[in-house]
């Protein structure tokens, strides 16, 4: 038996005395000056001169008087010229086809009948990594699983086998590289723990888990995700589950602990403008399928839910959740702000434009695409992907009028919003037989790789064309456009 | 005395505004920065970064200019430097003590 002991030590200081001196200042020159500031034009910004105001720098005017007419010609007549127009230099080389490069496969997992439940980049862009599991389950399964990892820049890259396999007790629902450490992965398991693994350990790649506590949420974790922490430069862990739980880990590499340090929890009847779900009964928590964090807004995150919901929240909310308190550490808030116009079942994926601060895409179980505006409930736009479900959307890094969007038929399919017709503008086969494919992620680096995970448990990269990389002139502009319409 | 000098160098000052307004209101003026020879932005219509940024570039830039044109004919000076990108144009008016930077999207 240990006996705690209490030790208590005393210590006090006291600097030495301070020394003081008094002295005494005169100039010797004095100089009256005086200065008045101009009425502010809004259109000009004058950048402020160090030291202090000083009057106008000398010949700026005459320089000005100089160009002026100059200037204003080459202006006027650049404006009306024609000389450029469908100028193109090509840079790089062009690339017409569209090719799948690698079939990464591994074969122990796929004996198993395992599929590829969720994948992730390394921020380098050389790693792919791919999260083993079943989406098609139904009840607790206590199947072994594994992440797998590839790195794409090596030599002698074999797509059979990863180069690094590690080893999970659970199915893995989620994965998520962080942002700026290239080793670490964040995953979400099927038992709702929530693991932190780092690739560059020989013997246990743990760094830090949730473990089976009062925290952890109590079902399947579909997202993970790194946010910023309180502190600069730190990154926390969000995991977002179908019960209903979005909770934020800070990782605790000394004890091997992902420790909670907020959560959310969403309650139907905390949801905004929910008069069409209170006729639901059962669970009156709302299962998150999908997370989406919002790049201009760091406060603002989406949350897509088993039952269609739709939902705009706030990482500051402050309002408490309506749960009974379940033992957990922190007290849950309910970060549900607006509705968006639901859907009539689980919304597998949302992302938010890299482009536009307001618009988002969402898809499910329906078989669209929805475009959405931040800022009102219906769609802005709402596009037929496939005749089954759709699993998975991601907008283009490059290209601001595109986004992929990964199909129950086994098939992404890749949309130009610039273009008249309302068809894809590529069609990726995956070619599973028929199979779903499950996630797809653009690489963070090379603007034209696009991973693509399917049921049968390969991962495919593909290599897209010139066409659907490189950013056309005006895309920005007719992607405001659009997010300016108002639905009918 | 100290009255007539103000309103000079007021004058003077307007007559700069009045002249960054006419460049400004041109078609497809997206920004305007008046650079001194050190390379430091003294006039800008844009964002401090961007400012900044640009700034620092483009006087690189046109000193590297201006040294091709000078090492293949001594005899010959830079006037006036024009880079056009996908995006947009960057029209540069070079002299001793200033550089003009204007930034146009023609087709806007």
């Amino acid at each position: 038996m240990t006996r705690l002991c209490l030790l208590a030590f005393q210590r006090g200081c006291q600097t030495r005395p301070v020394h003081t001196a008094e002295a005494e200042i005169q100039p010797l020159l004095n100089a009256d000056n005086g200065t008045q500031t101009d009425p502010q034009d809004h259109l000009i910004y004058q950048l402020p001169p160090k030291g202090e105001l000083r009057p106008e720098s000398p010949g700026l005017r005459d320089f000005l008087h100089r160009v002026e007419d100059m200037v204003v010609k080459e202006l006027a007549s650049n404006a009306k010229s024609h000389a450029f127009d469908g100028f193109d230099v090509n840079w790089e080389d062009q690339n017409e086809t569209v090719s799948c490069i690698h079939c990464l496969q591994h074969p122990s997992a796929q004996e198993k009948g395992l599929q590829v439940t969720s994948i992730s980049w390394s921020c380098t862009g050389s790693v792919i990594a791919c999260a083993f599991g079943r989406v098609d389950d139904g009840d607790w399964s206590t199947e072994k699983s594994c992440v797998c990892t590839w790195n794409l820049d090596r030599r002698g890259l074999n797509p059979k086998r990863p180069d690094m396999v590690i080893d999970v007790a659970r199915p893995v629902m989620s994965l998520s590289f962080h942002p700026s450490q290239p080793s670490l992965i964040a995953g979400g398991l099927y038992s709702g723990e929530v693991v932190v693994w780092d690739t560059n350990r020989t013997q246990d790649l743990i760094l830090a888990q949730t473990g089976m506590s009062t925290d952890t949420h109590r079902e399947p974790v579909y997202q993970v995700a790194w946010v910023p922490g309180p502190r600069r430069g730190e990154m926390v862990v969000l995991s977002a589950g179908s019960g209903g739980r979005v909770l934020l880990w800070t990782v605790d590499s000394d004890e091997g602990r992902l420790v909670l340090s907020a959560g959310f929890a969403l309650i139907r009847q905390q949801v905004p403008h929910n008069s069409a779900l209170s006729k639901n009964r059962g669970s009156s928590n709302v299962g998150v399928t999908s997370l989406a964090l919002s790049p201009w807004d760091l406060d603002t995150f989406l949350v897509g839910s088993e039952s269609g919901l739709v939902l705009k929240c706030s990482f500051s909310a402050q309002t408490l959740a309506a749960a009974p308190p379940d033992g957990e550490s922190v007290t849950l808030r309910a970060p549900a702000q607006f509705s968006f116009s639901p859907r009539g079942g689980p919304v597998h994926s949302l992302h938010c434009s890299p482009f536009h601060r307001n618009l988002f895409v969402s898809v499910g179980t329906d078989g669209l695409a929805h475009l959405h505006s931040l800022l009102q409930p219906d769609p802005l736009l709402s596009l037929r992907v496939s005749d089954s479900y759709v699993f998975g959307v991601r907008w283009s890094p490059t290209r601001p009028l595109l986004f992929a969007a990964a199909t129950g038929q086994g098939l992404v399919q890749i949309f130009d919003l610039g273009r008249k017709s309302l068809r894809p503008a590529a069609t990726l086969d995956q070619l599973t037989g028929g199979q779903p494919v499950y996630c797809l992620e653009f690489n963070p680096r090379r603007k034209d790789l696009l991973a693509v995970g399917n049921a049968d448990g390969s991962v495919n990269i593909w290599h897209l064309s010139t066409e659907l990389t490189e950013q056309g002139p005006r895309e920005t502009a007719k992607l405001e456009q659009l997010a300016n319409e108002v639905a009918e | 005395v100290t009255v007539l000098i103000h309103h000079c160098i007021l004058y003077k000052k307007a007559e700069v505004e009045e002249t960054l307004k006419r460049i400004q209101g041109q078609k497809g003026v997206q920004g305007i920065i008046i650079v001194n020879a050190e390379g430091i932005p003294i006039k800008t219509t844009l964002d401090n970064s961007s400012t900044v940024q640009y700034a620092g570039l483009i006087h690189q830039l046109v000193m590297k200019a201006r040294s091709t044109v000078r090492d293949i004919d001594p005899q010959n000076d830079l006037t006036f430097l024009r880079v056009r990108s996908k995006k947009n144009e960057i029209m540069i008016a070079p002299d001793k003590d200033y550089f003009l930077i204007v930034i146009q999207n023609p087709s806007d």
